[in-house]
């Protein structure tokens, strides 16, 4: 038996414990194939789903439409043509063929990570996640990768899903981070309005992060932004005095934790406060994601405020 | 409390180490990966060196630490109360007044002046002052306050005069150092009052004076001095008739801007028996001859006189006018006298007048007791040892402080030569190596640090290896060899019986076993081995003031020994000085000039020894130096340098007594126990918490 699946015997073992079925970073962490996982993690999620009061939304049912030449027979009601001698085709809300694109930052500062696994492992779970969520309700996928600049990108398509998922894989760390410049290009090269999930730490001032967004959002995109931070980012959970070197920028300075500690943390507390008021404010979905947390809990969060908020379509 | 190394206070800025520590806490070297220091560079890191120093005990044990072992190397010492430092300015002063009481001080005023210029001194003293009084010629003798007050120092000043002494300065500055070293006074000064007469230059740097110490100079010097003056003697001997004459030769030195035509005479006794007139240039030098005079039988005074002049006392030298040193020595032959074999030896002793020997030889079979009668050596010369009474008499001679040098060539045999010849020598003869296949043998191994062979340990004074011996007689003997041979059988071994001395030689002197006496080293061998069997000490007919004069020499009777015995001096002036006796060495120091009458205590109608004593020569020589010169050489580099030298080394000695560091350092070895044991708990309890 493989690591991977004795990962996966382990995870499924772990349903049938109390408050332990959201899946843990770290055992996804030991599977090395993300299509597997997110396939392993959405299947999970939607089966668990079934028993939650809050109902599926993909391929409901939404009315009949008359047929009009050139549409496709393959979805004419044929039991309502035998009652009725009429064409008409069953129109679905998951048939919207909307854009789903999964914007990750790959600079520097996403390789951290000291639960198990690093932010940009993370990001990957869950952007693969939701690419498959979104392509097993035949929504086009795409990905971009991004530091600075564009490094990589998979236009948007029902057929990117392994795309997507093998440039997730070949995604690393490096370089120094700047949302503006690829938001902007982004934003000029996709001119069919699409979903677009971005997965950064986003360590730039509020201000800057929502002027970055700003023509993401004019240009009618649903914008939805995951913060990933992790566990020691938040809480600054460290001890012995010592040299700290910005990953991004090498930059070095001493530091005595117990003396910033506190300090550090008003200031990472006011600025997620910042960041939630001003992309609120520019009606951008935000949801600060904490990496030693489940992967599925997170998606089960992000989904129930995109249902509250009735911003899928 | 001081410190004898205070340069080690400067580690005192190593504390800087635990303060730094304790506040900076502990800082890992290896830097810490963060996502962005963003948040981090808002809070400056300033802050952190505004926050407190924590772990205050363990801060604390390593100050202490850190205190007591910069503490220790640092050498701290306890000061007693009456070694307190002096402090400059304020206080009293010690005052040495350092008064040249010398010949040369005897010219024109320079006296009177000296004892103004160190009454001045006095005067000056304040209540809290203390004066100390040095007067110095060749020697010097300190006249304290504490002896009787000021009046005791004025005292002394206004008795004491110049004497014949020649001027010497070591001494009064040393005495000064030592009263100034130990002195509580905070100020000290020095006043020499000297005319600083260049010939009396002695200053080395251990005459250096404390550090601080003001030297006041106070020259009393004339400009200008005319004196002539008698500087030396020469005395030629001849023989005239069979008679033994004297020409008395004199050099008379004339310092002064103007030329002068002197008359000399020479007087003996007190009675004028020759006269010359000459004359000398300016600042120029003439000698004098007299007509020779026949020699008194007795030792008589004599005197060269000139003129008298301003300084009256260098214008006559004294001497003593009296037969050459003569050594009676009785040969003791083993051929009938005459004969070839002992000729080297007869005519080796018959050269020479400083001193003569007075030869009597006799065959071996012919000796006897009576040949010893005023003898004082005795030379067997490769004969048999005298025996029965003759050999006991022998004995007792050579006891009572007679010698024995004995040549052991082919007549001496065991059957000759019963034991070691009533124990007066150092073996019984051996029988003879013959060396004769190897062409010789020589001397290998020679003392020439022993008196009797010290003449040849100069260069050039004579080889006494190039002497070949075919034959000798090794002497087993492992103590007093003065000169073994090349295969390192004895060659010349000494031996101390009684008050005499014996020496042994281990071949003969008749030329037929070596040729020894055919080398150029032969005379003066002899000579050596003879004077030093003998007991010969050179006497002088001129001394001079501050000379030792060793009386030892006065008798000349072998049975007459001088050792051990007292003796009673009367100077030129009448005083009675008593000398020798059970303190050693008999030695005159005369401190005046002219004729000392020296005779055994207890024997004042025996004949003197006369010992005519001189102003010495330097100090006639009237040049003078720059008393800058004495300044800058007793002055110690700097007034600002360390402290005094005497201090410096009785507080190394305080410091080596009380040895605090090493209880510094104990108790720093205990602190650093508790500051492991607690930072080892303190450690663990951090690890644990976190």
């Amino acid at each position: 038996m493989s690591d991977a699946a004795r990962a996966l015997e382990l995870a499924k073992g772990q349903e049938g414990v109390p408050g332990r079925r959201f899946l843990d970073p770290k055992v996804l962490a030991r599977i090395d194939d993300l299509e597997l996982v997110a396939r392993f993690v959405v299947e999970g999620f939607i089966s668990g789903l079934h028993r939650s009061p809050h109902l599926g939304f993909s391929t409901d049912f939404a009315e009949h439409r008359q047929y009009m030449p050139g549409d496709d027979i393959r979805h004419m009601d044929w039991r309502l043509f035998a009652r009725t001698d009429r064409f008409y085709l069953k129109e679905y809300e998951a048939d919207t063929n909307a854009n789903f694109i999964a914007i990750l930052d790959v600079s520097a500062s996403m390789g951290y990570g000291t639960s198990g696994l690093t932010k940009l492992e993370y990001a990957k779970y869950l952007a693969a996640c939701l690419a498959y969520f979104s392509h097993r309700q035949r929504d086009r996928v795409g990905f971009v990768s991004i530091d600075s600049d564009i490094v990589d990108i998979v236009p948007p398509s029902a057929k990117h899903l392994n795309q997507v998922l093998h440039a997730l894989d070949r995604a690393e760390a490096r370089g120094r981070g700047a949302l503006a410049v690829p938001l902007l290009k982004i934003s000029e090269s996709q001119h069919r309005k699409s979903i677009l999930l971005i997965l950064s730490d986003l360590y730039e001032p509020a201000e800057k992060i929502r002027d970055a967004l700003g023509p993401l959002r004019d240009a009618g995109h649903d914008v939805v932004v995951m913060h990933l931070l992790d566990p020691a980012e938040l809480n600054f959970t460290f001890d012995a005095a010592g040299t700290f070197e910005d990953l991004e920028s090498g930059e070095r300075i001493p530091v005595v934790p117990g003396r910033l500690r506190t300090r550090y943390t008003e200031l990472i507390r006011d600025h997620l406060a910042a960041v939630e008021r001003l992309l609120g404010e520019g009606r951008v979905d935000y949801l600060m994601v904490d990496t030693s947390k489940p992967v599925d809990e997170v998606l089960f969060q992000y989904l129930l405020r995109r249902e509250r908020m009735q911003t899928v379509r | 409390m001081s410190f004898l190394a205070p340069l080690f206070a400067i580690g005192l800025a190593g504390l800087a180490i635990p303060i730094l520590v304790h506040l900076v806490h502990k800082e890992r070297k290896e830097t810490t990966p963060f996502p962005s220091l963003m948040f981090l560079l808002r809070t400056p890191y300033q802050h952190s060196r505004r926050q407190r120093i924590r772990d205050w005990l363990l801060f604390l044990l390593r100050a202490a630490v850190f205190l007591l072992v910069v503490g220790a190397f640092a050498r701290p010492v306890f000061e007693r109360e009456a070694a307190a430092a002096p402090v400059a300015g304020g206080g009293g002063r010690e005052v040495v007044v350092l008064l040249d009481r010398s010949f040369s001080m005897r010219v024109g005023d320079r006296w009177a002046r000296a004892q103004a210029a160190a009454r001045q001194a006095l005067d000056g003293l304040g209540a809290g002052d203390k004066g100390t009084v040095v007067l110095f010629a060749d020697q010097a003798r300190v006249v304290a306050e504490d002896e009787g007050g000021r009046a005791v120092l004025r005292a002394a000043i206004d008795s004491s005069s110049p004497g014949d002494a020649a001027t010497r300065y070591a001494p009064a500055l040393t005495l000064a150092r030592r009263v100034l070293a130990a002195s509580t006074l905070p100020n000290r000064e020095v006043v020499v009052v000297s005319d600083f007469q260049r010939s009396g230059w002695d200053v080395t740097g251990e005459t250096q004076l404390p550090a601080g110490t003001t030297i006041t100079p106070v020259d009393v010097a004339s400009a200008a001095v005319s004196d002539r003056a008698v500087r030396a003697v020469e005395l030629r001997r001849t023989l005239a008739d069979g008679r033994e004459r004297i020409t008395v030769t004199g050099r008379v030195s004339n310092t002064g801007p103007a030329a002068r035509g002197i008359q000399a005479r020479l007087e003996v006794a007190g009675r004028t028996v020759a006269s010359s007139a000459f004359d000398v240039g300016a600042d120029a030098g003439g000698v004098v001859t007299f007509e020779s005079v026949a020699v008194p039988e007795t030792p008589q005074p004599a005197t060269i006189r000139i003129a008298n002049d301003a300084l009256p006392a260098d214008d006559v030298l004294h001497f003593i006018l009296e037969r050459a040193p003569s050594i009676p020595v009785l040969v003791i032959e083993n051929v009938t006298p005459g004969n070839e074999r002992d000729i080297y030896l007869q005519r080796a002793l018959e050269i020479g007048d400083r001193p003569s020997f007075d030869i009597t030889v006799r065959r071996a079979t012919q000796v006897n007791a009576g040949d010893l009668g005023g003898k004082r050596l005795v030379i067997v010369n490769n004969a048999p040892f005298p025996s029965g009474d003759l050999g006991r008499r022998l004995e007792a001679f050579v006891r009572g402080g007679g010698g024995l040098l004995v040549a052991a060539g082919d007549a001496v045999t065991p059957a000759t030569w019963p034991g070691r010849g009533h124990n007066l020598l150092p073996a019984t003869p051996s029988d003879p190596r013959d060396r004769v296949a190897d062409k010789g043998g020589v001397l290998g191994a020679i003392d020439r640090s022993h008196p009797a062979l010290s003449l040849f340990g100069g260069t050039q004074s004579g080889d006494l290896s190039a002497a070949r011996f075919l034959r000798y007689r090794p002497i087993q003997s492992d103590s007093g060899v003065l000169a073994r041979f090349d295969d390192g059988a004895a060659a010349l071994v000494e031996q101390r019986v009684g008050t005499g001395r014996t020496l042994m030689f281990a071949s003969s002197f008749d030329g037929l076993w070596n040729d020894l006496p055919r080398q150029p080293v032969f005379l003066p061998f002899i000579h050596q081995l003879a004077q030093y069997a003998s007991g010969y000490r050179a006497g002088r007919s001129v001394y001079e003031v501050g000379d030792a004069v060793d009386l030892q020499g006065v008798s000349v009777a072998a049975s007459d020994s001088s050792r051990g015995v007292a003796y009673v001096a009367v100077s030129p002036q009448g005083n009675r000085l008593r000398i020798g006796g059970t303190q050693g060495e008999a030695a005159l120091i005369p401190g005046e000039a002219g004729i000392y009458e020296v005779r055994p205590a207890g024997s004042p109608g025996s004949r003197p020894r006369l010992v005519a004593v001189n102003i010495p020569g330097r100090e006639l020589d009237l040049a003078r130096f720059d008393p800058t010169r004495l300044t800058n050489a007793v002055s110690a580099p700097g007034d600002a340098g360390p402290a005094d030298q005497p201090a410096q080394v009785d507080r190394q000695a305080r410091e080596r007594e009380q040895s605090v560091w090493w209880y510094l350092l104990l108790i720093a070895a205990t602190l650093l126990v508790a500051e492991s044991v607690l930072a080892h708990r303190l450690s663990r309890g951090r690890v644990a918490a976190s």
